[in-house]
Order: structure tokens, then sequence, then C-alpha cells
């Protein structure tokens, strides 16, 4: 369902169970199923999501049966924004998950307003909303502007790559990628970087869809991820290839516990996961100290 | 986590006390550390990064490690990890924090401004599970700490009788938290959640516990849960009266303590009384039947 964030995916010699970081740096990258050439992945996809931008709520939507919306909130209470808070939400274009922390921070705000003591609760919270894909930018921005946020100063919109952030050392309070992690092409510098704009204290947390390991309940879903879903993309958005690499990249994301020490590999502490519909979609998060 | 820290420097001093760690129940301490887990799961990972040997917290408690791996009862997955280095600072924000519970309560905004004080983003605070529950517990393993200190320092309850210990040990504790009675009421009630009770029963269990100790109890079998529940009442008790307590420096809660504690030491006596009495009339009825039956079988 919801992916975002374009570049490339992970290399291809990833043999679905384990494999060691070291592996990830091979030329030949997965697009889906098929391999693809590293430089050739990062167009690809950038394709699909151009493709899907302008259909990408309905689908979601669709897809998920209106859960995303469920487990972006829990994201973000998961990650308990505060006030003045300087937060960066990567491969979020369109704008989901930042909307809901500005809308969590302004309801403290708003507690705070009765309590005239309190006045260290006003401080302004700034959002930088980064997306390798300008489509999907475009798609946020014009969110924001429906909800009357265009003129808002703490929303940013920055066009960026997640490999390559161009934000300062330790300058952010929070980090998070809703379904994006999974289309990049190096996982382990998508992770490093966050590390490094984070600040101390500061945290790590991922949204992604990943994989299922209960018996009869994998077995229903891989039906529905294979046969049901890109039929559904045809008929809704008309795109059947673009919905087949989403169910197809899922698949070749690492399973919860590998990702986990990825994210520990690259310098987090207290790495923890929890899973949500057994493991249709997994919140990891990590800290900075 | 930030408690795992608290708990392995309670161990080393057990240790140092031979005949405390025999009584007091070790396994709790892991059952409160492990329920954290319920939920999450949490590798333990960063095989390849090597502890700060500089981070004193760190340092400090690898060497209680060491020093309390002779006794046995210490939960072996504790031995394993050591505490990492997130769980000084943890503890740090949370030790700050409780600097701005008068102002802010015992609330997520305290630990913001307590993350802030110590130089940490306020981001740590999300990484608490049940955040102002891990505040209050935070406070409660400060003050028994600091109660255990008092004793094992104690020469203020040497020439005491039990009674009068037990007095002056409820007292110490909760004069601990007299400066946060305005917001006390709070705390309570944040303890008495669901979710986090508990950890709040354990934790008093605990306090209960190293009262008993330190006023010189050895008992063991039904006695030892009954002085136990007797002296939670007393405490839990006092610790309400105190809430609405206004006289100065809480006279009125200290003077209701001593009732309350001799009342229960009352209780005791009369309880032995009663079992005399018991045994007694016990003595008596079997020998008058002795007689009886005697009586009959010469017939």
């Amino acid at each position: 369902m919801a992916l975002r964030l374009v570049t490339k995916n992970l290399s291809s010699r990833i043999s679905p169970k384990l494999c060691s970081a070291s592996l990830l740096h091979s030329h030949a990258t997965s697009f889906g199923f098929k391999e693809v050439r590293e430089e050739e992945k990062s167009q690809m996809v950038g394709k699909v999501f151009s493709n899907v931008a302008s259909n990408y709520d309905l689908m979601n939507d669709f897809m998920s049966g209106g859960l995303h919306r469920l487990w972006k909130d829990r994201l973000v209470s998961k990650l308990s924004p505060f006030p003045g808070m300087k937060h960066l939400d990567v491969a979020g274009g369109t704008g989901d998950v930042a909307f809901r922390i500005l809308e969590s921070v302004n309801s403290i705000k708003r507690r705070a307003l009765q309590d005239p003591l309190n006045d260290d609760l006003q401080e302004e919270i700034r959002i930088y909303v980064c997306d390798i894909n300008p489509n999907m930018l475009d798609v946020g921005k014009n969110r924001a502007l429906e909800k009357g946020l265009g003129e808002d100063k703490s929303l940013v919109w920055v066009q960026g790559d997640a490999e390559a952030l161009s934000f300062e050392d330790n300058s952010m309070d929070g980090y998070t990628i809703a379904f994006g992690i999974r289309n990049v092409t190096h996982i382990e510098k998508v992770l490093s970087e966050a590390y490094r704009v984070l600040k101390r204290g500061g945290r790590f947390l991922c949204l992604e869809l990943s994989h299922v390991d209960i018996p009869v309940f994998k077995e229903l879903y891989d039906f529905y991820s294979f046969s049901v879903i890109p039929r559904l993309g045809e008929i809704v958005a008309g795109d059947r290839e673009s919905y087949r690499y989403l169910v197809e990249s899922i698949r070749r994301f690492p399973p919860q516990e590998k990702f986990a020490s990825m994210i520990a590999d690259a310098g987090f502490q207290k790495v923890e996961y929890e899973n949500l519909v057994g493991g249709v979609v997994a919140i990891h998060s990590g800290l900075k100290i | 986590m930030y408690r795992t820290v608290v708990n392995r420097i309670l161990l080393t001093k057990n240790t140092g006390g031979g005949r405390r760690c025999l009584l007091r129940f070790p396994d709790l301490r892991t059952a409160v550390t492990s329920s954290r887990f319920s939920t999450t799961t949490e590798p333990q990972t960063s095989p390849n990064r090597p502890l700060n040997p500089a981070d004193s917290s760190t340092s400090s408690s690898s060497t209680s490690f060491q020093t309390s791996s002779g006794a046995g009862d210490i939960p072996r997955q504790e031995r394993k990890n050591p505490p990492a280095e997130y769980q000084g600072e943890q503890a740090r924000v949370l030790q700050a924090s409780l600097r701005h519970v008068l102002r802010l309560g015992w609330s997520e905004e305290a630990m913001i401004a307590g993350a802030k004080e110590v130089g940490i983003s306020p981001s740590i605070v999300g990484s608490f599970p049940r955040k102002e529950a891990a505040l209050v517990e935070f406070f409660m393993d400060d003050c028994l700490q600091r109660l255990i200190d008092r004793i094992d320092s104690g020469e203020e309850l040497q020439d005491l009788i039990p009674s009068q210990r037990i007095y002056k040990l409820v007292r110490f504790r909760l004069e601990m938290q007299a400066p946060y009675i305005s917001k006390w009421p709070q705390a309570l009630s944040i303890q008495a959640h669901p979710l986090n009770v508990s950890t709040s029963f354990k934790q008093r269990a605990m306090l209960v516990d190293e009262i008993w100790h330190a006023a010189g109890d050895e008992a063991s079998g039904l006695d030892w849960y009954v002085k136990r529940t007797v002296l939670g009442g007393v405490y839990s008790t006092t610790e309400i009266y105190m809430l609405t307590d206004s006289s100065p420096e809480f006279r009125d809660t200290w003077l209701f303590l001593d009732n309350r504690v001799k009342d229960a030491f009352d209780l005791k006596k009369t309880i032995q009384e009663a079992t005399y009495l018991a045994e007694a009339v016990g003595a008596g009825m079997g020998s008058s039947l002795q007689g009886f039956v005697g009586k009959v079988i010469q017939r």
C-alpha cells in the first residue's frame, strides 16, 4: 500500500532469509522480484511513484481498509511529539505523518494554554517533510492548502534524498520514515544518515510493511497481496505493474529481527519493534545517545 | 531499564549483608524488569560496539556486576546484559525531572523539562513505555535506595525496640515524599492505574520487606505474610492520612503513625495471647478429657 520515497531497493542477492549487511553493497539490485541495475532502479521506482501519486490516498484506503490511518496514528503516538520539536519526516511526501504530528502538538498546546505557568510549551514546532519525488511533495502541499495549513511555518517541504540528507549533524529531535525505507537502495546509508542528523536523545521511528509469520493468516495475506492488490490497482488506479512492484518489494524487505539489528548497527540504542496486525506492518524504533 | 541499574546496585548491597539477601525475594525484581518487555520485543543488540568505559554509570554498575556474581540468586539474564548507556541517560533525565514535578506534576511536561535541563533532546521521553509511571516508579526506587542507605549507615536504629524502629523507618520514608505532597495524590492515581498497579504493588512489597528486615525480623512461614500485610496497611493508611494533614511538619501524621504501629504490635500481642489461651484451653480440655476417658476405662 503506502509506498513513498523513491530511490532504489535492496540488493538482489539478499536471500529472503538473513544475510550479512555486506551483501547489500552489490551493484545489481531488485525491483520487486526482478533484478535490475542500481541506476535503473531509482528511475523505475521514480516512475512508479509518479504514476501512483494522484491516486495514492485512495489506493491506501482501498488496500488497507483504512487501517493505514490507525498505523500512522500509532506511529505518532509512539513518537510523542512535543512543542518546540524539530522533526524530520522522510519519504513523507503526502504529509500524512507530518499533519498528524502537527495535530498532536497543537492539542498539547491547547491544553497548556489553560495553564499560564507553563509557558515553555508554547514554542513553535518545525516539521521538515523530505521526499525525493516532487510529484508526491505536490500532493502533500496541495493537501496542506486544503487543510488551511498553506501559510503554516511549521511545515517545511524539502525535496531530498534519504541517503544524503541536506540537514546538519545533531539538528533533529525526531526522525520518522513511514512506508519509505523499503524503496531505497542502501538501507544502511539511510540509517546512518538518520543517526547523523539526530540530536542526543533523538529518536528514529520507522513504519514499514513487514513479514507475517502466523500460519493461516500468512497464506491469506499472500493471496491478498499477489492476487487482489494488483487487480485492485488496475481497477482503481489503472496501473497494475506499480502495485505488483509494491507487494513484491514488501517480500524483499528484511524481516523484523534483521532490520532491528541493522538499526542497532547504525549506532542506535534501545532498538525495539512492534508488530501490528500480526506483522503486516511493524514499527521499529531506536534511540540515539 | 533504568530500574535495573538501581536494582543492580541494590543487589550488591545485599551481598554485603549476607542475611538479608537470603530473605528478600530476588526473583521479584526479575519479574518487575521483564514485565516491561511483554508487548515489545527488544533484541539485545549492539555487540560490536564497546560500552564507553568513561561513562560513570556503566563502569560503576559493571563493578557491582562482578561483586554480585558470587551470590547465587541473581537473575541470569541480568548478568548477561550490563545496563546500556541509554539507561544511564534515562535515569539522569528522570532525576532532573523530579525537580520539575512540583511545578508541572508527575507528567510528560515535567519529563520534557527535565530532559532540556540535562541537555538531551526531549524526544527521549517517548522512549519510556509508560511515561509518567516511569517517573513515579523511578522516584519510588530512588526513595527505597535512600532508605536502604540510611539503614546501612544507621546508628539511629541501634538502641530501639522493634516497634520504634518500624515507626522511625516508615517516618523516614514518608518524609521523603513530603516535598511532593501537593502532587502526591496524582502519583498515587498513576500507580493505581491498571497498567501500573502490578509494578507499584511490587515496589511497595519491596519497601515493606526492607523495613521489616531493618527492624530485625527473621520470621518465616505464615507470620511472614501477616507481618508484611499489617505493615503494608499501616504504611498506606499513614500515606493517605498525610495527604490531608495540614499540621506543621506533619505532626498529626506522625502521631497517627505512632498509634497505628502500636495498634499493630498490640494486635500481635493479642494474637499471641489468644494462641496461649487456646493452648491453655486445649491443654485443660485435654486433661479433663483424659481424666474422663481414664475414669471410663477404669470402670
